[in-house]
């Protein structure tokens, strides 16, 4: 075996250039790979992030049968409790509290059914990114009784703008009609249309009050340290809320949401693939175009007295040594790249609105995954030592006249 | 002295492709070759004589007959035992030497010591006393196409020599060399017969490579034509 390992690594340093075009071939399909795959990963990554952060949050906690059937009849009125359990639990980082109800708004030009919010503006900026898409006057103040935001395709329609006045109608806690009008103070651009067009909101204390609720709420958003950790935490909450209440994450909020993802990354994993196949082509095609080159040589070392099977070997060492070296470079090649547009973006503002729609920004950040760099590391070196076993065999079965010949 | 070779009527048919042509190479050879013998196998073109040493190396099958080499019959081996057979048994120097053109002089010549295990300190004295003696030694770290066409034969021959074979066959070595350099190419390999003892069989038809071997014999389309250690057969 050593005298072999010798052999092929000899073989490997002195067909330089030959060596070079299979190593850079293998390292170039891996560092697409990889690089192809921290992409989609970033997008998909953002997309999520972006959809929870912007209004869903990571967790909701309910009434059971809120998400199915929503209603003032299902809301909460033991908040503190509740609180003071998210408040122990390790992997909580925030939450806030809310109302939420469907209501009608009107202008003088016409009125639009909307979700209206009602919002603790300082506990709902720690779990939510609202805040920061209000594009045209200023966000909430908890102390604010009579003023509302609204989205801004919502103000288009009901052609208002901000100082101008609205007015909410909806059916109270208690059966009554809850009607109260309100100051635009800030419009929401999101731009993601079910806010943009549908949503409005209140303070949490002007939501109760609209509602006759007191101290009642609808919903408890929850942001976590971790968004990975959606399940698990679901789950451990959900074991200390009991049976009357619900604790969605936001696959379960937005099935559509989650299934699409998973079609992405049943897609990406098509595409990966098949960009694999065609990796694995230009290696088969690399290693194959050397054992063909050399088969004189091979002629020579069989005439020498090596054995069919030895020769099978040298072309398997050297593959696995092409390969392994190719799979490091390309590996280093492609966490270089994932690292520099982790820091830099990737901006693809020209299909910014495409994007904005999957709640992916227009500058997508490659997100750098060890784990997927040591897979498609592995699989393209074991890929390297496969694919070579036809050249190795056919290497083997030449005839040693027949080769010296060629 | 014994015998190192026996072959009894020898035959090899080929069959071209694409026809039902067969060209008889081999047509019922017989002949034995003794321990130390410094043979030529001489006769023209197409007489057979690459194709006899070609099954004498093992490279080649016969179609009918016995081959005998040190008591191994190479008609029963298989193509992994063929090839130990050859490691451990045979040299060869070919016509067109044959080099492997990414190793350079030395690592060609250990080559086969290399798969035989002997160890590398050894392989690298046994070469340096191998290369002086060939007045090879500058060019030890030569690549192959950085020595001369005679430069190279003589590499080709410490290839051979270096395995420590029983038999060196030799196909046309001359034939690519002028004839000062095929001369003292023979010379020098007359002389690893005498000093090393190695057993040398030529395919050739330079007659100066004949006139230097101890036996001459002959092959005429296929067939032994002659011998000279006893009568010819046919003229």
């Amino acid at each position: 075996m050593n005298t072999f390992l010798k052999i092929a690594w000899r073989n490997i340093l002195r067909n330089r250039a030959r060596s070079f075009i299979t190593i850079a071939a293998v390292a170039v399909g891996l560092c697409a790979l990889i690089f192809l795959k921290a992409f989609i990963d970033g997008a998909d990554h953002q997309m999520v992030s972006n959809y929870t952060d912007l209004f869903v949050g990571h967790l909701q906690i309910h009434k059971t049968g809120f998400q199915k059937n929503m209603g003032l009849d299902k809301s909460i009125n033991n908040e503190e409790s509740l609180s003071s359990v998210l408040r122990k639990t390790p992997s909580v980082e925030a939450f806030s509290p809310r109302v939420k109800e469907f209501a009608l708004i009107s202008s003088s030009e016409g009125s639009s059914g909307i979700l209206l919010l009602g919002v603790d503006p300082e506990r709902e900026k720690n779990v939510t990114t609202l805040h920061q898409k209000i594009r045209e006057g200023e966000n909430l103040l908890p102390q604010d009784k009579d003023q509302i935001l609204i989205g801004r395709q919502l103000a288009e329609n009901l052609g208002v703008t901000v100082g101008d006045k609205v007015v909410i109608m909806s059916q109270a806690f208690d059966g009554s009609i809850a009607a109260a009008a309100y100051d635009v103070k800030g419009l929401i651009d999101a731009g993601a249309e079910e806010i943009d067009k549908n949503l409005a909101i209140i303070t949490l204390s002007a939501a109760q009050d609209l509602f006759v609720m007191e101290r009642r709420i609808s919903e408890i958003a929850v942001r976590l340290h971790q968004l990975d950790n959606v399940d698990s935490a679901g789950r451990e909450l959900s074991r200390a809320f009991g049976r009357n209440f619900e604790v969605l994450n936001w696959k379960d909020i937005s099935p559509m949401t989650y299934q699409w993802l998973q079609f992405d990354q049943v897609f990406t994993g098509l595409i990966l693939f098949i960009v694999l196949l065609v990796v694995a082509g230009g290696i088969l095609n690399t290693i194959l175009m050397g054992v063909l080159e050399r088969t004189k040589e091979f002629g020579i070392m069989l005439a020498l007295g090596t054995k069919p099977a030895q020769i099978s070997l040298m072309v398997g060492l050297e593959s696995f040594f092409l390969g392994l070296a190719g799979a490091l470079l390309g590996a280093a090649s492609g966490t270089s790249l994932i690292l520099l547009f982790n820091k830099i973006g990737i901006d693809l503002s020209a299909i910014s609105d495409a994007l904005n729609s999957f709640y992916i920004g227009s500058v997508i950040y490659p997100i750098f995954s060890p784990l997927s760099v040591g897979l498609y590391a592995v699989i393209i070196l074991l890929l390297s030592i496969a694919i070579s076993v036809f050249p190795a065999i056919k290497a083997s079965r030449l005839s040693p006249i027949e080769a010296i010949r060629s | 002295m014994s015998l190192i070779c026996s072959v009894k009527n020898l035959t090899r048919i080929y069959h071209q492709k694409d026809s039902d042509v067969a060209v008889n190479a081999l047509d019922g050879v017989s002949m034995e070759i003794t321990d130390g013998d410094f043979a030529a196998i001489a006769g023209p073109s197409g007489s057979g004589k690459t194709t006899l040493l070609n099954i004498l190396g093992g490279l080649d099958t016969p179609t009918a007959g016995e081959v005998i080499i040190d008591k191994t019959d190479l008609t029963k081996l298989s193509a992994p035992d063929l090839a130990e057979f050859r490691l451990r048994k045979i040299g060869f120097v070919f016509q067109a030497y044959n080099l492997i053109g990414t190793l350079s002089a030395y690592e060609n010549a250990e080559y086969v010591a290399l798969l035989q295990g002997v160890p590398q300190d050894r392989r690298l004295y046994e070469a340096k006393q191998l290369f002086k003696d060939l007045g090879m030694e500058p060019y030890l770290r030569r690549r192959p196409s950085q020595l001369s066409a005679g430069q190279q034969q003589r590499v080709a021959v410490a290839r051979a020599i270096m395995a420590r074979p029983k038999i060196i066959l030799a196909d046309e070595p001359t034939a690519n060399l002028d004839s000062k350099t095929g001369s003292d190419l023979i010379e020098l390999m007359h002389a690893m017969n005498k000093h090393l003892g190695i057993t040398f069989v030529f395919a050739t038809h330079d007659r100066m490579v004949m006139e230097k071997a101890g036996r001459l014999i002959q092959l005429h389309d296929g067939k032994l034509a002659g011998d000279s250690l006893g009568a010819p057969l046919k003229t």
